[in-house]
């Protein structure tokens, strides 16, 4: 095949090709590449905006690791650094919400059937909520009505437009995402005067009535049952991770990393309990290196050798299932006996943004709102449409479940997605958090919400410690860099699987 | 529309009415808190601390206060000018180096493209010290230009539009080629054109991300009326009080338009995400 540019000789067409990219690279150079060197040289030198300005011209000394060596002795570095990645938990979820929105939106139908099934909805909804209004007027109910019409309004949308409203309403949150969401945010954590908190009261309220007419079953029964529940699931979990290794369905790796998430509940149930968090993480680590060492010195019955990421992405669907649940069970097993006497006392909603520990869970709640119908269920959405659908009927033939259809033909079909997906959720996650913490923490309390990016902002750019903060940032890149190295290492073969 | 359910038919056989329900319960959600953001602008002040969602009184003159006690339109156009310069400048310089790399043969060629990929990987913390301090120098602190110029050249656009680009039957330029079109020629008259979807994907992007920037804007300007809109709204949430009826007037009105661009364009967006795909 003749192509483009094949005529001329190679110093000519170099010219060409290099002649479209000078505009960009022009500015790639000046605006990244300039800069980079510059964070690499300052990250070394003890540059401080109080001792080198436009007033004082002390000469910078190049002090090598010093400014690395702080950092790693400065005990709220790695506060903050344990930050960062605690809010990285969410990014699974975040992915798993925007796959499911996108399978949800892709089974939306415009069959005449779910036409006037909508459509009768649609009236009832209105008719319900207008007998609301007339009976209660104003106030609560006229909120219920309002919802009311906002929910017929876009079910009536939804059919007549074929779903294409829904993904419009999904997409919404991430389209406008940003300060002013942030904004919005902080008013609806709000303790006092926001809705949220305003909607969980009457809840916390009913609960605490319960509680109270039976405090035997929460302060003994609670614990124990989730003790129990909790044991149940992990065994569960862990002969299930004995068995696909003994298959070859799972290799070290899929096992270690389903071990390690397994794991990860018991850190916090540990905690809470009363443990240091050296001893916690000691323990769990123990636990999973006892764990791995037991099953994978186990020989294969029968399979072949697999390889070691085999099974890696099912073992971490999983295990996204399990460790909200088993999390939930370290809830009741940690607080179930103090329930009784809370209730007594009346239960109150968490005080979200200003409470140490629900200012994280707080801002995770809120990315995850924002990143369920984000840029990727756009790209959910358009890897699910190249699916050849030839594979489901083939599928069907065979009398494939639904979950069998998902697991054997979507989720592989989607790998390269999700591999992209991930990527750059890594990369943009490590970075993340400067805007939330400047608009609705301050990155407190007491330094809870304070990532590594907000770090550098504040290093950076109020205490003027430049050294520092470049130090920093490399260390933010040097972790980019692993996990986008593991992830190609072990993600991408697992997409090709 | 949704192609997708064309696509899988077997799919889309089992949905109804609960489905439909399920997804406009879900979307209620997804809006609550834009409802309850346009239900606090028509309150009054007292009103605003109150857990109630909705306004005794709709007082439309939050509206016109807003722009009394901020410079709403000043802000405003300050962003509306500084993504617009943004947008120009990446959609242009992405296009020419998408062209680049998708249509002319050149030693090395993919070795540069997949140096420039990883650029991609490098958090943009990293260079945010740096370049402010090469901004001081440059004398562009607290200048339009030193908020679009650093923000105006990436990898992400060439990316995007080069995998758009490879996708245009390459029929079609070899032709113009025969006819003595020069390589200017070809990328102006006849790939650009062909490119729109993606070119317009780009747009959006681009002109979204830098329309909602506060992190650059935040350190870079110092004089209030050059402040970008996200930067501005600050001044109803200080230390020294809040008016939160007033900004959530303001914030309505500084999201109400970009829904708006964003519902005219969407069938463009997503034409252009899938076309330009992200295959491995």
């Amino acid at each position: 095949m003749s192509t483009l540019g094949h005529r001329g000789s190679p110093r000519r067409r170099l010219l060409a090709g290099l002649a479209f990219l000078l505009p960009n690279i022009l500015g790639f150079a000046a605006f990244t590449l300039v800069p980079l060197v510059m964070s690499f040289g300052i990250a070394f030198t003890d540059w401080d905006t109080l001792r080198h300005n436009i007033f004082r011209h002390e000469s910078l000394r190049f002090v090598g690791f010093e400014n690395f060596s702080w950092l790693f002795h400065h005990p709220d570095f790695l506060h903050y650094l344990g930050n960062t990645f605690f809010m990285m938990l969410g990014l699974p979820f975040a992915i798993a919400g925007s796959l499911g929105a996108a399978l949800l939106l892709t089974r939306v139908s415009h069959r005449p059937v779910a036409r006037r099934g909508a459509f009768i909805v649609a009236t009832l909804l209105l008719t319900g909520s207008g007998l609301l209004l007339r009976m209660g007027g104003m106030g609560q109910a006229g909120v219920w009505c309002i919802f009311g019409v906002l929910a017929a309004g876009s079910l009536v949308a939804g059919v007549l437009t074929g779903g294409a409203v829904y993904r419009t309403l999904f997409y919404l949150p991430n389209f406008t995402a940003g300060v002013a969401t942030f904004v919005l945010w902080k008013k609806l954590y709000n303790p006092q005067t926001g809705p949220i908190n305003a909607g969980l009261a009457p809840v916390l309220d009913g609960f605490a009535a319960v509680v109270r007419s039976a405090p035997a079953v929460f302060s003994w029964g609670l614990p124990l049952a989730c003790a129990v529940l909790a044991t149940a699931v992990s065994l569960w979990q862990l002969w299930r991770l004995r068995q696909h290794w003994d298959d070859a369905s799972a290799g070290a790796v899929a096992v270690i990393t389903g071990l390690a998430m397994l794991a990860l509940p018991q850190v916090f149930q540990l905690r809470w309990l009363g443990l240091s968090t050296g001893w916690a993480l000691g323990l769990a680590a123990a636990g999973v290196t006892v764990a791995a060492v037991v099953i994978l010195r186990r020989p294969r019955r029968w399979g072949p050798v697999c390889a070691l990421d085999t099974g890696l992405s099912a073992e971490i669907a999983l295990a996204l299932g399990l460790v909200p649940l088993l999390l939930l069970f370290a809830v009741g097993v940690a607080w179930g006996s103090e329930l009784p006497a809370a209730a007594a006392a009346g239960l109150t909603p968490p005080n979200w943004l200003g409470d140490y520990d629900w200012a994280k869970p707080a801002i995770m709640g809120m990315g995850l709102w924002a990143a369920i119908g984000s840029n990727n269920m756009i790209l959910y959405l358009a890897g699910l449409s190249n699916i050849p659908p030839e594979l489901y009927e083939a599928a069907d033939m065979d009398g494939a479940s639904s979950l069998q259809r998902f697991w054997h033909i979507t989720w592989p079909q989607l790998a390269p997605v999700t591999f992209f997906i991930g990527v750059m959720g890594i990369i943009y996650g490590l970075q993340g958090g400067f805007e939330m913490a400047r608009v609705m923490t301050m990155g407190g309390p007491a330094g809870s919400t304070t990532t590594l990016s907000y770090f550098i902002y504040i290093e950076g750019f109020e205490t003027g410690r430049l050294g520092y903060a470049s130090a920093a940032a490399w260390v933010l890149f040097a972790l980019v860099f692993i996990l986008s190295l593991l992830n190609f290492r072990f993600g991408n073969r697992s997409a090709n699987d | 529309m949704t192609e997708p359910a064309r696509n899988s038919p077997h799919q889309a056989q089992r949905s109804g009415p609960g489905l439909s329900l399920l997804l406009a319960v879900l979307s209620l959600l997804m809006i609550a808190p834009f409802v309850w953001m346009m239900l606090t602008s028509f309150k009054s002040l007292s009103e605003s601390s109150d857990p109630e969602w909705l306004p005794g009184a709709v007082r439309w003159s939050n509206y016109p206060d807003v722009f009394k006690v901020i410079p709403f339109l000043r802000f405003a156009a300050n962003s509306l000018v500084i993504a617009g310069w943004v947008t120009i400048l990446q959609v242009f310089t992405s296009a020419l180096a998408a062209f680049s790399f998708s249509r002319l043969e050149w030693p090395g060629r993919d070795r540069v493209f997949f140096l420039y990929l990883g650029t991609m990987m490098l958090p943009g913390l990293v260079t945010l010290i740096p370049t402010f301090q090469l901004m001081v120098r440059m004398d562009l602190v607290d200048t339009y230009s030193g908020l679009v110029l650093p923000a105006a050249f990436g990898a992400f656009g060439t990316f995007l539009l080069r995998q758009f680009m490879m996708g245009i039957p390459r029929a079609l330029d070899e032709a113009a080629e025969i006819d003595g079109a020069s390589k200017w020629q070809i990328f102006w008259d006849v790939i650009l054109p062909l490119s729109r979807p993606g070119l317009v994907t780009l747009a959006i992007f681009t002109y979204m991300g830098n329309f909602q920037s506060f992190f650059w804007p935040l350190v870079m300007m110092k004089s209030v009326d050059k402040f970008p809109l996200p930067v501005g709204l600050m001044f109803f949430d200080t230390e020294h009080g809040q008016a939160t009826h007033l900004l959530m007037a303001a914030v309505t009105m500084s999201v109400v338009p970009l829904i708006i661009i964003f519902v005219l364009l969407q069938k463009q967006l997503i034409r252009g995400i899938q076309l330009g795909g992200v295959k491995g």
